[in-house]
């Protein structure tokens, strides 16, 4: 936090103007800005049900954008975590598998709590690569939900509590938009406003200076796995509840898109840079354009070749990106020049 | 490609001055670190021969090799760019599968000539696409190689309208998947050529020294005045060209070619990797390693299946492998400083 | 056809490059909607080009709707039940006429049904029916039986066991995947009432693939011993392909082994006529496509569907492989 902390002071001398753009110059989310004003454009020329049938399109920015909300406090700290899916199948699956439903989902969200608690001491204690040690739990809990479940759909016991969670709780509002709004904000909070939630900034951005600032380290890469641990497991207790049982493959396409919302949020793979509200932002890009195309008849490869190329244009059109491609374009240049001269 | 000879890393291991138990055991750590696979490849084979009835068979011995082949193949390959410090190339899924479905649909009609030349623009294309915005963008290499997967798999759909494609059944790719050696089916032998080549240009040339560099410091590599960028280029162009093998071996095996023969292969292929002890934090590694986390990880599901142990069982090994092998790396690692 | 399709397809690949097949597939965007139909009508796939079956369904389906002035909008799944969840939601809210439904798993559409009938969309289902419990929820049902096919399968293995013991291998689908799950027990369940004298020493995915079918089942053979196998039961002709594959790389002749599988498709039909592959059992996936738009076009015109419309699971063996009613389709 340090860091942040002196660059503001050395902006205050200037004036307002200055200032301002400082503070938008600083902000990551301008690419998800961009990308959700084309395609709102575009769906509002091509797809214009997509907004009156906006319960819809916010019931699937919901489910790509939760799991992304949870991932985006360990990206920030610059780690990954890639056992979102697996965790999301496994809690599922667990909850499904307890005949009481209040204990069934204390159990799930607990699983995933422990999933996040395990992935951070391999990372933590053990010194792991967190992208190679989320990898092996990628394989370990997609296997433990075949395990668990005999590799066939778990009914949920109580199938009434299951269809009634998918009605609309006010208006056409679901308890999935509604948690999915209460853990945005709850994170967006925790990141901007909370102190612990601060300095996954500065571990992420600079991990040498935060140990020397005497940030918890450790626990903060604890608290931030198990978050994501948390917010997976939250995911799979809804889709259970809403899908009234749980499939052992399930959330096959959802680790993808999760990272796809977050990268195109602006949250910079290698920690310190992002922000909640840009996971959100790009979470609402693909969603809208998910369901737009949808809506369209687009079919489902149409589609991947589609959000394929905005994730490739998203990623090498970050500033650093660019930059540092003139930088080559110039090198090469001037190679070219002096090797004229000579 | 120079063929500079190149000084090579020495393994830093220092004789321990005083035996202390905890550098004994730090020692320990470490031997098992540098020397682990090794040992444990032949731990695994030997059990496996004694306890696990007609692992040593002559026709097992090839079911393992089915096994490690293409996945083999695709793992030295993406070696390069793991060595680059690039952590991997999700998009070795499309790529497979397009080589392979080229391989089988192009041929039907226009012969293998042109469904190889073909296959090897498609495979330049993927590996420049993937170099060009890892290398000169800086971008990372995780989420380019995923667009670039969602991009090749929705395009090859589209344009293959996901159809399964077969060879004729006396054709000549059914002779070539059904080539055998001894034990040694055509697969295993691509495979082990594939190694020696690639171990070559990664150990003798002055690209690979350069992969190398780039991976244990960038930074100091630029400084040294190497293109980095290019060296990337390099990597994932190598890796595009191996999984374009490996789409023709699988193709053969099995004289069959469909948009979803290669799922998996992505995370199969790091896994193999990993568990041989290339480092992901790159620098570090080597084609042999690899080579043995593919005989690994081939050998230890062929005894799952032949014990009958059911899918779920085989994943949950997988991964506790994974664990177990990265966790003695990185102990030692720590032990070392 | 299609390998003119991908010929052209793999040229334009190298032209185009990655990044402008973008503006080139807009084209095809806009020839999905342009049928004028009477009626809109949503099906809710879990598969499509990404699967040989969904290759050979879909033009069957868009030829008879194109027929019956229906306008489809087709959504693909994956087989992940959440995403069809959300694509149901997707068709609800556009209000079709009605809603064709491919359950991606069978156990998790009962709230999709629930949404579509305070919705007042009725739903038809294909390919693979909805739980009992939900039936009442649904206004037909045209499609294979797959637990049928399983159950079908076993009906031949029986037959050619004639009461001896019987030692077979199995090789099933995707792991957690419906259709597999359904093939799975459909068979056992089979096996188990009819001809206990049929055992099954040992199973493993195949995963729909020829390749992991034909390295599992020689695993298998080796696990068992060879010399202890009778017979092979494999959830598809993909995989059955494989299987007797690692027979004969075995050396082990396939034709006195008692082999049946499902589908009898082009891999599939010349191993019956050959007589390696013992009996299948045929899907069409054309009568599926064209099946699912009959029995939708029946309910929009007011007509109730009595009973579900079960494509005959006809058994294919060497006698009637050869028939124009059992051609195969992929």
């Amino acid at each position: 936090m340090t860091t942040s902390q002196t660059m503001s002071l050395g902006e205050a001398t200037t004036g307002f103007s200055a200032r301002l753009r400082a503070a938008l110059g600083r902000r990551t989310e301008w690419r998800a800005i961009i990308l959700l004003v084309l395609v709102v454009v575009g769906a509002l020329i091509f797809a214009p049900t997509v907004f009156t049938a906006y319960q819809v399109t916010l019931g699937f920015v919901a489910l790509i954008g939760l799991i992304a909300l949870g991932l985006t406090a360990v990206i920030l700290m610059g780690e990954l975590d890639l056992s979102v899916a697996s965790t999301l199948a496994v809690s599922g699956v667990v909850m499904a598998m307890v005949p009481n439903i209040f204990l069934g989902v204390t159990l799930a969200l607990l699983t995933g709590l422990v999933i996040g608690a395990v992935n951070a001491f391999f990372v933590v204690k053990v010194g792991i690569n967190s992208f190679i040690a989320t990898l092996g739990m990628l394989f370990a809990l997609r296997g433990l939900a075949f395990v668990l479940s005999d590799a066939e759909p778990v009914p949920l016991t109580d199938i009434e509590a299951g269809i009634s969670f998918g009605m609309p709780l006010i208006g056409p509002i679901t308890p999935r938009i509604v948690l999915f709004v209460l853990v945005f904000i709850a994170l967006h909070v925790f990141v901007t406003r909370v102190r612990a939630g601060r300095e996954f900034y500065a571990v992420g951005g600079n991990r040498q200076a935060a140990y020397d600032a005497g940030i918890p380290v450790s626990r903060r890469l604890f608290t931030g796995f198990m978050i994501s641990g948390f917010v997976a497991a939250l995911a799979g207790v809804i889709n259970t509840l809403e899908l009234i049982a749980a499939d052992p493959t399930a959330g096959s396409t959802a680790l993808l898109a999760s990272f796809a919302a977050a990268i195109i949020g602006g949250v910079a793979l290698t920690g310190g840079r992002g922000s909640i509200v840009g996971t959100l932002l790009g979470a609402l890009s693909l969603g809208i354009l998910g369901v737009g195309l949808t809506l369209a008849g687009v079919q489902v490869d149409i589609q991947q070749i589609f959000i394929g190329s905005v994730l490739f244009i998203a990623v090498i059109t970050d500033p650093a990106s660019l930059r540092a491609a003139a930088g080559s374009v110039v090198t090469f240049l001037q190679s070219r020049k002096s090797q004229t001269a000579v | 490609m120079t063929e500079t000879a190149t000084p090579r890393e020495t393994p830093t291991r220092q004789a321990p001055s005083e035996t202390g138990p905890s550098q004994r055991r730090a020692a320990l750590l470490q031997w098992i670190a540098e020397r682990g696979i090794f040992v444990f490849t032949a731990l695994l084979i030997v059990f496996a021969a004694i306890f696990v009835d007609g692992f040593a068979s002559t026709v097992n011995i090839t079911d393992v090799f089915h096994r490690a082949a293409p996945i083999g193949i695709v793992a030295v390959g993406m070696t390069f760019v793991v060595i680059s410090g690039n952590y991997l190339d999700l998009s070795v899924v499309a790529q497979v599968a397009t080589s392979a479905v080229i391989f089988i649909g192009v041929s039907n009609l226009y012969g293998i000539p042109l469904a190889v030349g073909l296959a090897v623009l498609v495979a330049l294309l993927y590996g420049a696409v993937n170099g060009v915005a890892v290398g000169y963008f800086k971008a990372n290499a995780v989420i380019v190689t995923l667009a670039t997967t969602y991009v090749g798999l929705g395009l090859l759909r589209w344009l293959s309208g996901g159809s399964i494609f077969f060879g004729p059944p006396d054709g000549p790719i059914r002779a070539m998947g059904q080539i055998r050696i001894g034990p040694l089916p055509l697969s295993m032998i691509v495979l082990i050529v594939m190694a020696l080549v690639l171990a070559f240009v990664l150990n003798r040339t002055t690209f690979g020294f350069m992969v190398r560099c780039v991976g244990s410091n960038k930074e100091a590599t630029r400084l040294a005045g190497v293109s980095t960028p290019r060296v990337v280029l390099g990597a994932f162009v190598i890796t595009a060209l191996a999984a374009m093998i490996a789409g023709f071996v699988l193709a053969a095996f099995s004289n069959t070619a469909v948009s979803t023969m290669s799922s998996g292969f992505e995370f199969r292929a790091l896994a193999a990797i990993i568990i041989g002890g290339t480092s992901v934090f790159g620098g570090r590694g080597s084609i042999l390693r690899t080579l043995l986390g593919v005989v690994f990880v081939s050998v230890l599901t062929n005894i799952l299946v032949l014990s009958n142990i059911s899918f779920g069982w085989q994943q949950i090994a997988i991964g506790a492998l994974i664990a177990a092998a990265v966790s003695v790396d990185a102990l030692a690692r720590r032990a070392a400083q | 056809m299609r390998n003119i399709r991908i010929m052209t397809g793999a040229a334009s690949l190298i032209a185009i490059g990655l990044v402008s097949a973008c503006s080139s597939s807009s084209g095809s965007e806009e020839s999905s909607s342009d049928a004028s139909g009477e009626y809109e009508v949503y099906a809710l796939l879990p598969q499509g080009t990404d699967q040989p079956y969904g290759t050979t369904y879909l033009p069957a389906m868009e030829e008879e709707a194109a027929k019956n002035g229906i306008n489809l909008t087709i959504t693909n799944s994956q087989y992940d039940a959440d995403r069809q969840a959300s694509d149901c939601r997707v068709a609800v809210a556009a209000r079709p006429d009605l809603i064709i439904l491919w359950p991606a798993v069978g156990d998790t559409v009962r709230p999709c049904l629930a949404a579509a009938q305070a919705a007042d969309i009725p739903v038809t289902v294909t390919n693979s029916d909805v739980n009992p419990g939900d039936k009442d929820l649904t206004a037909g049902y045209s499609g294979p039986d797959t637990y049928g096919q399983g159950a079908a399968s076993a009906e031949i293995m029986c037959e050619l066991a004639e009461g001896n013991p019987t030692n077979i291998l199995m090789v099933n689908g995707l792991t957690g995947n419906s259709t597999a799950i359904n093939r799975r027990d459909g068979f056992v369940e089979t096996i188990e009432a009819e001809c206990p004298n049929v055992e099954i020493l040992a199973e493993q995915p195949g995963n729909w693939n020829k390749d992991d079918s034909q390295t599992v089942t020689s695993e298998m053979l080796t696990s068992v011993g060879a010399e202890n196998v009778d017979g092979i039961f494999a959830a598809d002709d993909t995989m059955v392909a494989g299987a007797i594959d690692a027979l004969r790389a075995q050396g082990i002749d396939p034709q006195p082994l008692l082999i049946t599988s499902i589908g009898n498709t082009e891999l599939g039909n010349p191993l019956v006529k050959s007589g390696d592959l013992d009996g299948t059992i045929f899907q069409s996936s054309s009568w599926d496509g064209q099946n699912a738009v009959l029995v939708a076009s029946q309910v929009l015109a007011g007509e109730t569907v009595e009973e579900d419309l079960f494509m005959p699971s006809v058994k294919v063996t060497q006698e009637n492989a050869d028939d124009p009613e059992v051609a195969p389709e992929w």
